[in-house]
């Protein structure tokens, strides 16, 4: 049977809360949003770039994500010897580019995987440390890293809309 | 001679990237706000009203209305409970913010906009993250403020995502 991408149960976040508790809740709500804006789509249509002259497809906002969620979790908070996924040297935006040769169904299980390497990654730190970006030299907290997170997935999340609508006319928050 | 008016210039400031909760929450909302504005800036009124999306009726003129009406509506309504009637919206049209557009109006709900976000800001001063408060004609339910800071964020950065794709249809402009 031909693989689509999978039904999401989304989880909410919750209206009352200490601040990492909420931020972890609008996190996890936008990253099940994405999931769900894929929701029963084929590989091909995942690829599709549906809103011209945008070049934006779901999957490539998928491997886009999974790319972001090691960068800044990972990679520059965390300090882990990992590599980037997705792009070289040669292609800054491979994980958007190369979309056509992916394989959609190993694109999803990387992406979940992410998600719970980089949930543990932090998961002992305080929204307080900070820690000195190694692309640019700022200085930046993990608070700043989970806000940015929130609004990068909620950006690309309202790209997702439009992408979706126009691949078959699906909307809904 | 008449110049017609366009979406102004925004001079959209970078926010802090280590510091306290409220400053950061505050910071990043108003970096969307600019972010809104920033992605109207140069266009006309007619610029400003075109559903450049097939099939979406969203629009950059729609997309302001829309963040008005949000703003007063959870900021002023829902927390502060001032008397302060609904933007745009109507039983009849609840969807007037988006779809009721009138290009000869563009300029007065760019002020509108501003206007309610400065009267916004000036009732939230009064609150702190941990106060609640209750919302919901149907069924009550209670929030904080800190759940609301992140929701607006959220809010606007998924429209501003809708913004980007319009505007890159109208002209081709593009950027964070």
């Amino acid at each position: 049977m031909t693989w689509t991408a999978p039904v999401i149960d989304r989880r909410t976040e919750p209206y009352v809360g200490d601040e990492r508790t909420m931020l972890q809740g609008w996190l996890d709500f936008h990253r099940d949003t994405l999931l769900q804006k894929c929701r029963g789509l084929t590989a091909e249509q995942l690829k599709q770039a549906s809103v011209p002259p945008s070049g934006l497809t779901l999957l490539g906002l998928v491997r886009h994500l999974a790319l972001v969620e090691r960068s800044w979790f990972r990679i520059r908070f965390a300090g882990e010897d990992v590599k980037d996924l997705y792009i070289t040297d040669d292609n800054q935006d491979a994980e958007f580019d190369d979309v056509a040769s992916a394989d959609a169904e190993a694109d999803f299980a990387v992406y979940r995987a992410e998600l719970v390497a980089c949930d543990a990654a932090v998961a002992d730190r305080d929204l307080e440390e900070t820690f000195v970006d190694p692309l640019g030299g700022s200085t930046r907290s993990l608070r700043w890293v989970y806000i940015h997170m929130i609004e990068e997935y909620a950006r690309h999340n309202g790209h997702a809309d439009l992408v979706r609508e126009r691949v078959d006319g699906v909307t809904g928050d | 001679m008449t110049i017609s008016w366009t979406a102004p210039k925004i001079d959209r400031q970078e926010g802090p990237l280590v510091g306290p909760e409220r400053a950061m929450l505050q910071d990043y909302l108003n970096w969307h706000r600019d972010t809104l504005l920033l992605k109207c800036e140069g266009l006309t009124a007619e610029q400003l009203g075109t559903a450049a999306v097939p099939t979406s009726n969203l629009t950059l003129h729609g997309l302001v209305r829309h963040l008005t009406k949000v703003e007063r509506s959870w900021f002023r309504q829902d927390v502060a409970g001032e008397d302060v009637p609904k933007l745009y919206s109507t039983a009849e049209r609840p969807d007037a913010d988006y779809e009721d557009l009138d290009a000869s109006a563009a300029e007065a709900d760019f002020a509108a906009y501003r206007d309610e976000v400065a009267a916004c800001d000036a009732v939230m001063a009064g609150y702190e993250l941990d106060d609640t408060f209750t919302f919901g004609r149907v069924e009550r339910q209670t929030m904080s403020v800190r759940c609301l800071y992140l929701h607006m964020i959220e809010e606007y950065a998924r429209h501003n995502g809708h913004a980007d794709m319009i505007r890159q249809a109208i002209d081709g402009v593009t950027g964070e």
